[in-house]
């Protein structure tokens, strides 16, 4: 339900694009975490599971279709209003916000679900609701894939990742000695003289 | 699962140090073919997940090793760089070079349908440290069967060219599968001991389910399984040149202290 593209754009050959959402723990908002290409509705989410949950804890995952998804900022929303009237079903719309920009990986979070009688109407309850935000997204309750909560899953695609210890890349060890220890041992060699300038 | 540890005989001892050394031999090979598509995976997701699950192998190794080495055998990393391909026992399955997607997607998918079966037969070891290990191997061997299924179904399902590739690597890979299923020297007496998982049921249940998904839910034709299948000593000539560079930067740097 994004615009229609009215200019002509070369063929697309990927697979399609699915928004990922990860929930954290029970009871913590599901967020936006980034996006995988896949051929379909279950590759999705087992791509999601491997790219998005090998380290940090997740307890559920949830795919979008991109194309089933309504965003917007203030800006556009002033320069583009028809977006207000962009039609889809009437129903239950999930409502996501994105308020700050201070991380590098800037989360939606989603923040509940309005009933609405298309992707339009549920963007203009997102503003009205939250006025102070950065974009808002919306997407019908009927185009989420999730993961299954019976225990088999729970326990083979985030059980393994919470246990786990998520190490920044210093620590781990390097063949020989760590570099670290090189250059207190003064054995590294100085910077180039044109990188001491730059 | 049991709770105490029960006390091995010498001779039960040398027969688990073996079929621990085979099993990270398997993991440690099919770990480094898969990492070959590090950087070359059809698509950037599947190269991440790819990576993914063979650093899982990979740990999965380093659980059988270390239980060897709380046993009474070698250091981990000295058994997986300090040995040639005359003393690796790993099977031909997944020796064999990653060839294309479909060649890589269904070696994973016998072999992931393989290790899921014996670690969940394993969790029930009487042997407590084993049975340890298998339950924290087993949940991850699950969702890399779910991964290769799919793209064993999606390929054999796609288009005409890739029907053909997955149909040619089945017919290729399926011969060498058998030899998973070879049992190692005291394995029956381990077996016995319910140590082991024992190897025939585990071999039953996977040819059940492997035929199954195949033939039924990818419409792909089984070869004919041969009747005998060389030693897990025999190997290809691919094995030498896969330890040569996956041993290189060990044997570059012998005395290194940290990894």
């Amino acid at each position: 339900m994004t615009q229609p593209q009215s200019h002509s754009q070369p063929a697309d050959t990927q697979w399609p694009r699915w928004e990922v959402f990860k929930q954290d723990a029970q009871g913590r908002p599901h967020q936006a975490v980034g996006s995988v290409h896949a051929g379909d509705p279950q590759h999705a989410l087992l791509t999601a599971r491997n790219v998005f949950v090998r380290r940090p804890a997740a307890v559920s995952l949830w795919c979008v279709l991109e194309s089933d998804i309504l965003t917007a900022t203030p800006e556009e929303l002033t320069t583009n209003p028809a977006l207000l009237g962009t039609p889809g079903e009437t129903g239950t719309y999930h409502v996501g916000v994105k308020r700050t920009n201070k991380r590098s990986m800037t989360f939606v979070d989603l923040s509940g679900t309005v009933q609405a009688t298309g992707s339009g109407d549920a963007l203009r309850q997102a503003q009205i609701m939250h006025p102070e935000v950065l974009a808002w997204m919306v997407f019908p309750e009927t185009v989420v894939v999730r993961t299954d909560e019976d225990p088999g899953t729970v326990e083979s695609w985030f059980a393994p990742a919470k246990d786990k210890t998520y190490k920044q890349q210093q620590h781990y060890g390097v063949i020989g000695r760590h570099v670290g220890e090189l250059k207190r041992a003064g054995l590294m060699p100085g910077r180039a003289p044109s990188e001491d300038s730059a | 699962m049991t709770t105490g540890t029960q006390a091995l005989t010498d001779t039960q001892t040398q027969a688990l140090l073996l079929k621990l050394t085979v099993l990270a031999d398997d993991e440690i090979v099919v770990a480094h073919r898969n990492g070959e598509w590090t950087g070359h995976a059809p698509i950037l997701e599947e190269d991440i997940a790819l990576a993914n699950i063979a650093q899982d192998e990979l740990g999965h190794a380093g659980l059988y090793l270390t239980l060897a080495q709380n046993l009474g055998g070698s250091d981990p990393d000295q058994v997986a760089f300090w040995r040639g391909p005359d003393d690796y026992l790993n099977t031909r399955l997944v020796e064999l070079p990653k060839g294309d997607w479909a060649f890589t997607m269904i070696r994973q998918f016998l072999y992931d349908t393989y290790e899921a079966l014996w670690l969940e037969a394993a969790t029930r070891s009487t042997y407590a440290p084993l049975a340890e290990i298998a339950a924290k191997a087993a949940r991850e061997e699950k969702f890399h069967l779910q991964h290769t299924a799919l793209w064993a179904e999606r390929l054999a399902l796609g288009t005409p060219e890739s029907e053909r590739r997955t149909q040619a690597a089945l017919t290729e890979l399926w011969p060498h599968a058998a030899q998973l299923f070879q049992p190692t020297h005291g394995e029956a007496e381990l077996t016995a001991a319910g140590i082991l998982p024992d190897l025939n049921a585990v071999h039953v249940r996977w040819t059940d389910l492997v035929t199954r998904h195949l033939t039924e839910k990818c419409g792909l034709t089984l070869p004919a399984t041969p009747d005998a299948q060389p030693g897990r000593d025999t190997h290809t000539e691919h094995l030498a040149p896969l330890l040569e560079e996956m041993q290189s930067v060990a044997r570059e740097y012998p005395t290194a202290e940290v990894w």
